[in-house]
């Protein structure tokens, strides 16, 4: 249950890594970064990207898991602690993107905004996901792969005729205090190098999957700075405001057809692609728990996301300050969580003192 | 474990199935549905506030174009507006296909996105519906009644079609774009300028658009509606619905429901002006030639029609040109100091028509325009842009981007400019016309 | 149970006492000196001619034998075998056997005599192909072998018999290609089909539901064909096959989804033709599962999702009609469902009027009497013939739809989005026998993409699946154009 493939990682940096940040990310990168939007994400690609790196350097060098590693290193205590810390960790950074999901929902698919209910039975979807570990995470990876090119290549193309790539000029028009704070602030936005640790142990390495993880990850990145591109290009000034960008940009080409919003289709598609990437994280949060107390998955997978849906519900009314406290207060931790300790993972003692 | 599963799928079926047949969770009935394709905005004719129109297409089996309109009066916002209409007829009024924001002249004098703003604020309106101001009020603009028995708002949305747009004859903006412009460095914009001419009187056929007002009852021919899971919500007024078509009535079909629209005249929305917009207010106006020279020098217009006018043989000829865009270029560059702001056209034009009688041979070398016919209409051209230009600068409206350009390429001058840039600017015209030889 | 004894008449009555059936006939005669033989047979099941012809008359004109064996000797039967148990010399009876007892010989000679009465070989009615082999399987287990053995004249074809039900002792034949199925997967099926304890087996259908590793899952649990040409080439394949005696539709297993969008006549056809087939086949279900929904998704809680002359055209058929859209589509698939359930039961000679007055009901009559709009009927008409495009996963398709069309009314585009992505969960995730449904689109595997939804020619199909995980990979060697003079 707990295979993945390295061809299936490549999938998920390619399909699955780009869908978080093309919702409410476009909007308040260019709050933070105006029209530098493009420097504050390259530099968060940049870096997550070495830590990516580091993470297959691991992996190449040790076959173990992190649990495993971790056992070598300070022992079985320790490391369940770990992994206790590490699914709160998950548990904290699936709340947001649930709530993006959610007013993305409500206000693109929804003539007037519905109750949470019609975002509720999400939980029951995240729920079997939860159960069913990381073969489920490979194989959706497999699924998203050609469903995201498609709805994504075609959703740029629509959009693109609209964009205006002038809008992104002048370069260093934002200070680079303002480079830089965009790129810190959107570092919950930015942590998938956290699930890769939690990958270890569970795939193969095979011959040069070190560089076809890394080039999968450039094209998630690659296309990620595409869509902000093409985003300010078709928004410039009024960007701020379109909190679920990937619904807006291609309406414009549309709009006039007597097919009407034909792009709906593909925005669906692309939604769908979210929903598997948005059980990503309790899907991992759960695998800690499971580790950390030795149980099977049903049990944390029912507690997690009956918390995440009550917490949705209490921060129904919450979303810019839940969303200013993670972002702007918070996002040392998620540096933390998806930069340095990955990173720090190569010093981990990759064979045990009975080996 | 299959015991659980079980369970889980037969509570979440029992769930689906209360919701499925209780059908009550915020859901709009589509027969409870006033689909508002066209909004109008006026300043309050008595009072303060705002006159909000909306254009409802009434739905037939045949799709067929007809639609009602009604005003909400003395709204403070346009959103009170909008819930007043739902309020007073009890119809929900959806704005997702809304395709034409249109604002009358009197709102134009005022910051317009007092108004405007609020189809910003809602996730509902999309941002992708043109935006037009009108001469007069826009109930009135509304009200008008195509010639060709469309919908006004849909008559309107034709007129400033892309495909009108490509003509240069009309200059077509939608939300976005011109909110872009309002909240850019320019704070500048434009809008086409919509004036209504009646015509001749048409030949027969309903497709009246009649207008019922909140605050005067009007009894109207509605179809009979059966209540449908909302029993204890009755409609307090029914939808205005045009009476049935038939070939004797005519524009009376519209009487009955109270239109008051001229009667057994067919009116035509002529969008040829441009009107331009400095922080939101309306500041001059461009004639229907500065209109085609703007349209040819900056957006998209591919190809245009224009007259000019040559000596030929001695005598003043007017000459149609069909003019293929081949190049447009805007550059902002500095020469001394100063910013100097060309435009680059160049263009290919035909022979489409002449004032008098032609030879033959002419006719046949219609495709060949003599150099003096390109040189006057290259002369036309950048008189009718010089004008364009020295208007939207003389009005502070950067409507040819000079500023925009200034903060995007010349940052560095931007800081000295930004106020003068407009004024400042010397402005080049390297304009050429080819023919076939 | 006590064994046979040495007298004839003691064997008679013993066997006598367990099939007590009017029925079981006995057939006695003497041999040459004057030993009494008995032939117990089941009337109806047995070929009485050859009782005559290959037991009682060489019997007859011998001596008495001395041994079970001796007596094999004599008779002219090509299927003889010897049985001491009375329980099993009966249950060899009640399968149209013959159970031949001499005085002195203390075992009985079991002979195969069996007579059904079969229909003839024909094409299915499920699976009509226009270009191809026309055959089908029927109920005799033993045809259907030989029809399978036919098709695949190697010493390779290895057929299991085994048997299960208490009552029906239905035999089951597990047929496999030595070297190319998976012995594991081969092992399990027998395994498991040892490990049916029910009364009875009417079907093959039973036996699919005990070989599932997901017994209550909407999808189908097996592969299945009523051609041999199919099966053949399934088990070329690398897949099992499974033949149950009174059922002319065969299993095989592993199962995957994409099995059901390949019809026989693919391989027939050029590729291109095939493709688009292919194609066309998901599409048609794509359409028949989603667009119900879609289309209620949209009215109730999405407008913007329908151009505006299409809204208003629908805005205007629904005026006036008593049911929400939802309830309306619902209403209507169920009565779709209920045409179909009657189209199948109904007398023929009452079919033309009830098809009319189903036309009438849904028709112009449904729509004028203000009961149902055109485009909700135009929508249900659609998704129910697109459904029968691939006639294996109809069952399927239409709970998916209804289900699909409940979560639309009730949760809207979200909620169709939501129960896909459940769906998808649970296909990916649902192995059997190793093998996952979703293959080879989850997991990838790009070279069995040649045969899923295009198809490549002949000559790109020269790797067996490479999910089935056939020892051997290789099935096409030599791609023509030279002659092999090697060995094969």
């Amino acid at each position: 249950m707990e295979r993945i493939k390295v061809r299936q990682l490549c999938f998920y940096f390619v399909a699955m890594m780009p869908v978080a940040k093309l919702l409410v990310y476009p909007a308040t990168l260019t709050y933070q970064s105006k029209n530098d939007l493009l420097l504050s994400a390259f530099v968060n690609c940049l870096a997550e990207g070495a830590i990516v790196a580091l993470v297959m350097l691991l992996a190449k060098k040790s076959g173990k898991s992190l649990f495993a590693l971790l056992e070598n290193t300070f022992g079985n205590i320790t490391a369940k602690i770990v992994y206790g810390v590490f699914a709160l960790f998950f548990f904290a950074s699936a709340l947001l993107p649930f709530m993006e999901h959610k007013n993305f929902v409500l206000q693109v698919m929804y003539e007037n905004v519905p109750s949470i209910i019609s975002f509720a039975p999400f939980f029951f979807v995240c729920f079997f996901a939860c159960v069913k570990g990381f073969k489920s995470i490979g194989r959706m990876a497999d699924i998203s792969l050609p469903i995201f090119i498609v709805a994504f290549a075609v959703l740029i193309l629509l959009a693109f005729p609209h964009a205006d790539f002038a809008a992104l000029l002048p370069l260093q028009g934002a200070s680079a205090g303002e480079v830089l704070r965009g790129s810190l602030f959107s570092a919950n936005w930015y942590t998938e190098a956290a699930f890769l640790l939690f990958f270890l142990g569970h795939f193969e390495y095979e011959k040069r999957a070190s560089v076809k993880v890394i080039a999968s990850y450039a094209i998630g990145s690659a296309a990620v700075l595409l869509f902000l591109a093409v985003f300010y290009g078709v928004f410039s000034d009024i960007a701020i405001r379109q909190q679920n960008a990937v619904a807006q940009i291609s309406k414009y080409t549309t709009s006039f057809t007597s097919l009407g919003r034909v792009d709906y289709l593909f925005i669906f598609a692309i939604a769908l692609v979210m929903i598997f990437r948005l059980c990503v994280p309790a899907q991992m949060c759960v695998h800690c728990l499971c580790k950390s107390f030795g149980c099977k998955p049903m049990l944390p997978a029912a507690a997690v996301n009956i918390l995440l849906l009550a917490l949705t519900v209490f921060f129904n009314y919450s979303f810019l300050e839940l969303q200013t406290l993670f972002t702007q207060r918070l996002w040392f931790l998620f540096a933390l969580f998806a930069y340095a300790l990955p990173a720090a993972a190569l010093l981990l003692k990759r064979r045990g003192a009975h080996e | 474990m299959n015991k659980l599963w079980t369970s889980i799928f037969l509570t979440a079926a029992a769930v689906l199935l209360l919701l499925f047949f209780s059908n009550d969770f915020g859901l709009i009935d589509i027969q409870e549905t006033a689909i508002v394709v066209a909004i109008g905005i006026d300043t309050a004719e008595e009072g303060e506030g705002y006159d909000v129109t909306a254009q409802i297409a009434v739905p037939s089996s045949t799709g067929s174009g007809s639609a009602g309109n009604v005003t909400v009066k003395n709204a403070q916002t346009v959103g009170e507006a909008i819930s007043e209409l739902n309020h007073e007829t009890g119809w929900y009024p959806t704005l997702v296909h809304c395709k034409l924001i249109l604002l009358g002249e009197a709102v134009t004098e005022t910051d317009v996105f007092r108004v405007l703003d609020y189809f910003l604020r809602n996730d509902a309106v999309e941002d992708s519906c043109l935006v037009a101001a009108c001469a007069g009020t826009a109930r009135e603009t509304l009200q008008a009644q195509s010639p060709v028995n469309d919908i006004s708002a849909s008559a309107i949305a034709k007129v400033l079609s892309s495909e009108a747009q490509e003509t240069g004859l009309v200059s077509v903006t939608i939300l976005k774009d011109f909110a872009i412009g309002y909240y850019s460095v320019g704070k500048s914009g434009f809008l086409p300028y919509i004036s209504v001419q009646g015509e001749a009187e048409s030949q027969g056929g309903g497709g009246a658009a009649p207008t019922a007002e909140i605050d005067a009852a009007e009894e109207c021919a509605w179809l009979p509606s059966l209540k449908r899971n909302r029993w204890w919500k009755p409609k307090r007024q029914p939808l205005p619905i045009a009476a049935p078509v038939s070939s004797e009535s005519g524009s009376q079909g519209g009487a009955d429901s109270g239109a008051s629209g001229k009667s057994g005249s067919a009116d035509v929305f002529q969008a040829s002006e441009t009107m331009l917009f400095y922080e939101g207010k309306q500041v001059a106006l461009l004639s229907p030639e500065e209109t085609l020279a703007y349209n040819l020098a900056a957006t998209d217009t591919d190809f245009a029609y224009g007259s000019v006018t040559a000596e030929q043989d001695g005598q003043e000829t007017v000459y149609n040109l069909k003019m293929k865009i081949g190049k447009k270029k805007r550059s902002l560059t500095f020469e001394n100091g100063m910013p100097v702001f060309t435009f680059t056209v160049r263009a290919n034009a035909r022979l489409a028509d002449t004032d008098r009688a032609s030879a033959i041979l002419e006719v046949a070398k219609t495709q060949i325009a003599d150099d003096a016919i390109l040189r006057a209409a290259e002369k036309k051209f950048e008189q009718e842009l010089s004008s364009a230009i020295s208007k939207a600068a003389a009005a502070g409206c950067d409507l040819f981007g000079i500023k925009q350009r200034l903060y995007r390429y010349r940052y560095r001058e931007y800081a000295a400019f930004q106020d003068s840039v407009l004024t400042a600017a010397q402005v080049h015209y390297d304009i050429r016309f080819t023919s076939l030889k | 149970m006590k064994k046979l004894g040495n007298t004839c008449k003691e064997n008679v009555a013993a066997l006598k006492g367990i099939l007590t059936s009017e029925d079981i006939l006995v057939f006695a005669f003497e041999t040459q000196d004057g030993a009494a033989c008995a032939a117990i047979y089941a009337d109806g099941i047995t070929d009485k001619a050859l009782l005559g012809e290959q037991v009682a008359r060489p019997l007859s004109r011998e001596k008495t034998p001395k041994t079970a064996q001796e007596a094999a000797k004599i008779l002219q039967a090509p299927e003889t075998k010897t049985e001491t148990d009375p329980l099993k010399i009966a249950d060899e009876v009640l399968a149209g056997n013959t159970a031949l007892l001499i005085d002195g010989v203390a075992e009985a000679v079991i002979i195969g005599m069996k007579k059904l009465s079969m229909r003839a070989i024909m094409e299915p009615p499920g699976a009509i192909a226009v270009k191809g082999p026309r055959e089908g399987f029927i109920e005799d287990l033993k045809t259907n072998m030989s029809l399978v053995r036919n098709r695949l004249r190697t010493p390779k074809l290895q057929f299991k018999t085994l048997t299960a039900g208490k009552q029906s002792k239905t035999a089951i034949a597990v047929g496999y290609l030595d070297g190319i199925a998976d012995e594991e997967i081969v092992k399990k099926i027998v395994d498991k089909i040892e490990c049916i304890e029910i009364d009875g087996i009417p079907d093959s259908s039973y036996v699919a539901k005990f070989l599932a590793e997901r017994p209550n899952s909407l999808f189908k649990p097996t592969g299945t064909t009523e051609k041999p040409d199919v099966l053949a080439a399934k088990m070329l394949e690398g897949r099992v096959a499974i033949l149950v005696d009174g059922s002319p539709i065969a299993l095989t297993l592993p199962y995957l989804l994409v099995e059901d969008f390949q019809g026989a006549q693919d391989y027939f056809v050029s590729p291109y033709r095939a493709s688009i087939s292919r194609l066309l086949r998901f599409f048609g279900v794509f359409v028949s599962v989603f667009l119900p929904a879609m289309y209620v998704a949209a009215q109730l809680f999405k407008l913007q999702i329908l151009p505006l002359s299409f809204l208003l055209t629908i805005s205007g058929s629904v005026q006036g009609i008593p049911l929400s859209p939802s309830l309306e589509l619902f209403f209507l698939l169920l009565v779709l469902e209920i045409l179909i359930e009657a189209s199948v039961r109904m007398p023929k000679y009452v079919a033309l009027a009830l098809s009319v007055i189903g036309a009438l009901v849904l028709g112009d009559t449904a729509v004028k009497a203000g009961l149902v709009s055109s485009s909700a009927i135009i929508i249900m008409a659609l998704s129910g013939i697109s459904a029968y495009t691939v006639p294996d996963l109809v069952g399927t398709t239409s709970i998916l739809r209804l289900a699909f069309v409940v979560v639309a009314g009730s949760i809207g585009t979200f909620g169709v989005l939501l129960m896909t992505a459940l769906v998808l969960y649970y296909l990916v995730t649902a192995d059997a026998y190793g093998v996952p449904l979703l293959a080879p689109f989850s997991p990838l595997i790009r070279r069995d993409l040649k045969d899923s939804l295009l198809k490549t020619s002949m000559y790109g199909l020269d790797k067996r699946p490479k999910v089935l995980q056939s020892k051997n990979k290789t099935r096409l060697r030599n791609k023509g154009g030279k002659v092999n003079h090697g060995k094969n």
